[in-house]
């Protein structure tokens, strides 16, 4: 329960608690975007908080509720997509119980290359830092909050430039963009309705659903293979700044054996890589696609098949695919 | 009347005659056919491709028999790497079908319909009947011999967040371990 998914996010947790302590409702910092950064990513972690929120990428769209409630360094999380049939993800910390009301199942996972908003930052502003530079743009009032927005400039072209509206007394992320090289938006995450602070209760972060089921189907698989296992595969040729968190072996459909995945991330940005047997007929040719943030980039090895999926731009996912290897 | 009808296609007619003749024409389903043909005639021997718009009553009864098949058309992008929308994916997984990208060629083209795989109330559609307006033949051709490929099936593992019909479908195969 309490193991490290990786050894990378493990060494970035302490920083993350001293941010806490540092950080959590403090006042407003002056003019040093790097602190607006790291309050933001704190907030995120350490407020309470309750809303609905617009997801954008690409062609897609989606509405999700969240309620959010942090106890010390724990934190408390209920994510229901407003969308399609009833399900919901209930988060303790790393722990994600997924909800599937219909199906009478409860999937039980920990959170390896999940992102949900606000928490878009997976590594303390510092590591962010290194990748990309922040810099404070205008203050804007958004739904009723004060906020400022801090915009992240990518040091090189390997990644897309974000901005984000941070609230100015609590540091929470209201609103966030992603652009492109032509600094067209391709995602974009807005609160459209949100309390933050004491008028969250405990009991608004546990699951709405499992009381109507009365015997629930447990799928414990995924948890399982979140542990993570040596794939013996490596990236030799990582993109600068992204870090590997963790590789794992994951069932997926269709396939006689589980998939190998390997988790990259700069700590805003991330790019799962899966390596699994070019089955007959094999694919000969590269392919790729792109929607919003979301770019995927297929590189046949002989019997190997290695795909790319992450929110970078199209040459990253190729430098990363073209660079797999067997491990030594 | 049928004269007529040719004079105005060929441009032939006064402006007073023609707003006649325009009138008789629609007046009978007879001189619509004629129309019709007259404009199909044109088109063959212009060698474009033949008129959508009004077509004869046999073929629209034929077409309303047909099963409406849930399944993206064919795209096929000039490009050394081909890109087609992960939407077309996203878009398909929505109505319960899953959406397929298929490879040929260094080509990556949207699914052609045979292998729809559909899941949840639409399953059965009968998938191997080619869209209103996409050519069969070549759409068989890519299902026949190409590898496939889903996309949403990364996605899903990346952002560690299955769609409902997943475990729903799961669970009326095989119930997992009771908690």
């Amino acid at each position: 329960m309490s193991a490290p998914v990786s050894p990378a996010r493990w060494r970035w947790l302490p920083a993350l608690a001293l941010g806490a302590a540092c950080t959590a409702l403090a006042a407003p910092p002056g003019n040093d975007p790097l602190e607006w950064l790291q309050r933001a990513a704190q907030a995120a972690r350490s407020a309470s908080y309750s809303g609905t929120y617009a997801h954008s990428n690409g062609d897609r769209a989606s509405v999700i509720r969240i309620t959010h409630v942090a106890v010390g360094n724990d934190e408390q999380e209920r994510i229901e997509p407003l969308d399609g049939p009833p399900h919901e993800i209930v988060r303790h910390n790393d722990d994600m119980f997924c909800y599937f009301p219909d199906a009478k199942t409860v999937r039980l996972d920990r959170r390896v290359s999940a992102r949900f908003f606000p928490a878009i930052f997976s590594a303390p502003a510092s590591t962010v830092a290194a990748s990309y530079v922040p810099s404070l743009g205008k203050t804007e009032n958004v739904i009723g909050y004060d906020c400022q927005w801090i915009q992240l400039q990518p040091k090189d072209a390997l990644r897309y430039p974000q901005s984000i509206c941070s609230e100015v007394n609590t540091g929470l992320i209201i609103r966030s963009k992603t652009f492109n090289a032509q600094r067209q938006v391709i995602e974009q995450y807005t609160f459209t309705e949100l309390r933050i602070g004491q008028a969250v209760p405990k009991s608004d972060v546990k699951s709405t659903f499992e009381a109507r089921v009365k015997r629930w189907f447990t799928d414990t698989r995924p948890r399982d293979e979140s542990k993570g296992v040596q794939t013996g595969w490596a990236v030799n040729d990582p993109p600068a700044g992204f870090q590997k968190v963790t590789e794992l072996h994951r069932t997926m459909p269709g396939r006689p054996a589980p998939v190998s995945q390997i988790v990259f991330s700069d700590g805003v940005a991330s790019i799962s890589v899966f390596v699994e047997a070019n089955s007959a007929p094999p694919r000969t040719a590269e392919a790729s696609s792109e929607d919003g943030t979301t770019t995927f980039f297929v590189h046949p090895m002989g019997d190997t098949l290695v795909s790319v999926l992450g929110e970078v731009p199209l040459a990253t996912a190729q430098q990363v695919a073209r660079s797999v290897a067997r491990r030594p | 009347m049928t004269q007529d009808i040719s004079s105005l296609m060929d441009g032939e007619l006064e402006a007073h005659e023609a707003g006649r003749v325009v009138q008789a024409c629609c007046a009978s389903e007879d001189q619509k056919r004629t129309w019709y043909v007259y404009h199909v005639i044109g088109d063959a021997i212009r060698g474009q491709a033949l008129r959508r718009a009004e077509m004869p009553e046999r073929i629209l009864a034929a077409l309303r028999e047909q099963p409406t098949v849930l399944a993206p058309r064919r795209r096929v992008v000039e490009a050394s790497i081909t890109r087609i929308a992960l939407a077309a994916a996203a878009s398909v997984v929505t109505v319960g079908v899953v959406g397929w990208l298929g490879l040929q060629g260094g080509q990556l083209r949207t699914a052609p319909p045979a292998i729809a795989k559909a899941a949840g109330p639409v399953t059965n559609v009968a998938a191997n009947v080619p869209a209103p307006g996409v050519p069969a033949a070549g759409t068989m051709e890519v299902s026949s011999n190409q590898p496939v490929l889903n996309v949403q099936d990364y996605l899903t593992v990346h952002r560690q967040m299955p769609s409902p019909e997943f475990y729903r479908q799961v669970s009326n195969q095989a119930p997992a371990t009771a908690r």
